[in-house]
């Protein structure tokens, strides 16, 4: 169909100068409202929703102190998710990228994190009337670089092999760590005691909404993680599309999760990108279905319609 | 305010290749399938005045 | 005819008149009868066509329900059975919400409802449904639960891959609260009540002209040579 063709069409359809019939949208309107609110409230009574508690640091550091420590001394040495993620957290890595397209870069660094200082030092030195833990936090501080490095790669290679104990704390083999082991087992009372969920959330101002640090901090371990593979909510378990238990989820993002899964997207380092830039296209491409030939004439090749007006055909008919 | 139905544990799955999804999931996609062909094949009953516009 | 002394005069709006403008041109676009009609095509008897008026009223539970919440603010569900129910009713609304507006769009994409000018309210209305998208993000992000808590550590990732993380943070509870009670909700509305009004003033597209009907011209209602169809 020719250009010209297809708007003379267009135009034929532009009014409809046939019959009408008597119609009330109002009521019509009422109806619809009423079902739908009734639907909602039936399925209330029948199902409630979820609310599963959320993990604390305090509870993670009591359930699984191990796992604790382990990321605490990433967060300390900076090599954390979190301290090596780049933009908007630090200028660790330069983000992902579509080839020259680096918007994570380009936007920079707009919520700062300093994770050894920010996870690590700064709640360690909130801890008062413990003397000995602030010698370990000066020794730490006052020494070179490298030989900070030495000690938490040694308590990183131990800490594998760590014991939780019934007290809550953990054990980990002898080795020369330096005031790293002291401080780890500082930040882990502090942690389970409560104070470090509160001294990350409350460390700019008093009145807080923004739950940056304590988020990041637990998604750095194994704490949200661990619940989220139990429920079925991890990424390559198509996971955003689920919900917790066994209630329906997000059924509309079968889509944007399903590219995740398959190659190049399921082993890419800048999968996220290449994703949200899939996705982008193919929204807008929703938007201008009007406009893309094919997909366009769809419906007249499968002509639905057909069914959907057969009362009207069927009255055309003599 | 306890439901009827407890959906507070662990759904069960199915698994095709590389597919995963929850039963109800599964459950909701079916019947949205199901309700729009229903819409579509089910007779709609016209009343009121066919009248001239 | 010739005007009567008791009427007042009749003077043409004054240039200036913002006020008569805006209103001579809403009520020349869409007069009364088009926006609140009391008659449809014949054409329309399907069910398909309720799909539009059930998203609208889904909606409007949304926002009852999410109105309670807002009232006695977000932790209040977490401790009362009826905080508990209004959460249920909000949740569920939402999932016949996408529901409802999913069969919406593929019976409306089947029927190529764009045709006739009406480009306009396809536009519009994929839009609803990609800012609900959203919309409903920040509303599970703003949950204060576990839920919470891994939708906002995952999701951050592809906001932070494509330069958004910079200035919408997921993490950030309250920056998420405000856009999912009332920013991303008031641009929700006002797209649909653009959408609406598009299909009252273009009316429901008219049905595909099949070619056995092309040669009884205007007995089908649509085209400029069409004769009313005789009921």
């Amino acid at each position: 169909m020719s250009r010209r063709e297809r708007l003379a069409e267009d135009e034929r359809y532009r009014e409809w100068k046939g019959g009408y019939r008597s119609y009330d949208i109002v009521k019509e309107a009422c109806i619809a409202f009423g079902v739908v609110l009734a639907l909602a409230v039936v399925l209330t009574i029948l199902f409630s929703s979820p609310d599963e508690k959320p993990s604390t640091l305090q509870s993670w550091a009591r359930t699984d102190p191990v796992d604790f420590v382990t990321t605490a001394v990433t967060q300390l040495d900076g090599s954390s998710g979190t301290a090596t993620y780049g933009p908007p957290y630090n200028h660790a890595s330069g983000g992902q990228h579509i080839l020259f397209i680096r918007p994570q870069k380009w936007l920079g660094v707009s919520h700062p994190v300093n994770t050894a200082q920010d996870f690590v030092l700064a709640p360690l030195r909130a801890i008062t009337g413990q003397p000995a833990l602030q010698a370990a936090v000066t020794a730490y501080e006052s020494a070179p670089a490298d030989q900070q490095v030495k000690w938490t790669s040694a308590f990183e290679k131990a800490v594998g092999s760590a014991k939780a104990n019934a007290d809550g704390s953990v054990t980990v083999p002898p080795g020369d760590y330096g005031p790293v082991a002291p401080m780890m087992a500082g930040l882990l009372g502090f942690a389970q005691s409560g104070g470090l969920d509160g001294a990350l959330l409350t460390s700019k101002q008093f009145y807080q909404t923004d739950y940056t640090k304590p988020l990041l901090f637990m998604a750095d371990g194994g704490v949200l993680s661990d619940r989220a593979q139990a429920e079925r909510l991890l990424g390559g378990q198509w996971g955003m599309m689920n919900e917790t238990g066994s209630y329906p989820g997000q059924v509309w993002l079968w889509l944007y999760t399903f590219w995740y899964q398959i190659k190049p997207f399921s082993t890419s380092a800048n999968a996220d990108i290449l994703v949200m830039a899939i996705m982008g296209l193919l929204s807008l491409a929703l938007i201008l279905v009007p406009f893309i030939p094919g997909i366009r004439d769809i419906p007249r090749w499968i002509p639905i319609y057909k069914l959907i007006w057969r009362e009207h055909y069927r009255s055309l008919s003599p | 305010m306890a439901a009827i139905f407890n959906l507070n544990h662990h759904a069960p799955y199915v698994h095709w290749h590389f597919l995963q999804m929850s039963v109800s999931n599964i459950v909701v996609i079916v019947l949205m399938v199901i309700v729009f062909w229903a819409a579509i094949l089910i007779k709609f009953p016209t009343h009121g005045m066919r009248g001239k516009s | 005819m010739s005007v009567s002394q008791h009427e007042p005069p009749v003077s043409a709006p004054e240039p200036a008149s913002w006020s008569a403008w805006v209103r001579d041109r809403a009520v020349r676009t869409l007069p009364p009868e088009k926006l609140l009609p009391d008659k449809q095509p014949t054409y329309v008897a399907s069910w398909i066509y309720v799909f539009g008026v059930l998203s609208l009223s889904a909606l409007a539970v949304i926002i009852l329900s999410g109105t309670i919440l807002a009232l006695k603010g977000p932790g209040w569900w977490h401790f009362t059975g009826i905080g508990h129910f209004f959460n249920s009713v909000h949740l569920w609304s939402v999932e016949l919400f996408f529901f409802v507006m999913v069969v919406h769009l593929w019976g409306k994409y089947f029927m190529a409802a764009w045709r006739g000018g009406r480009k306009g309210v396809w536009i519009t209305g994929s839009i609803t449904f990609l800012v609900a998208i959203p919309c409903a993000l920040t509303g599970y992000v703003s949950q204060q639960n576990f839920d919470a808590q891994w939708i906002s550590t995952q999701a951050k990732d592809a906001m932070n891959a494509a330069g958004i993380g910079s200035f919408f943070n997921l993490l950030n509870f309250g920056q998420m609260y405000s856009y999912h009670i009332l920013l991303l909700p008031a641009a929700v509305v006002a797209i649909v009540i653009g959408h609406i009004l598009l299909v009252r003033r273009h009316g429901v597209v008219p049905p595909f002209k099949l070619a056995a009907t092309a040669s009884r011209a205007g007995r089908d209602g649509a085209g400029p040579d069409a004769r009313e169809a005789s009921s």
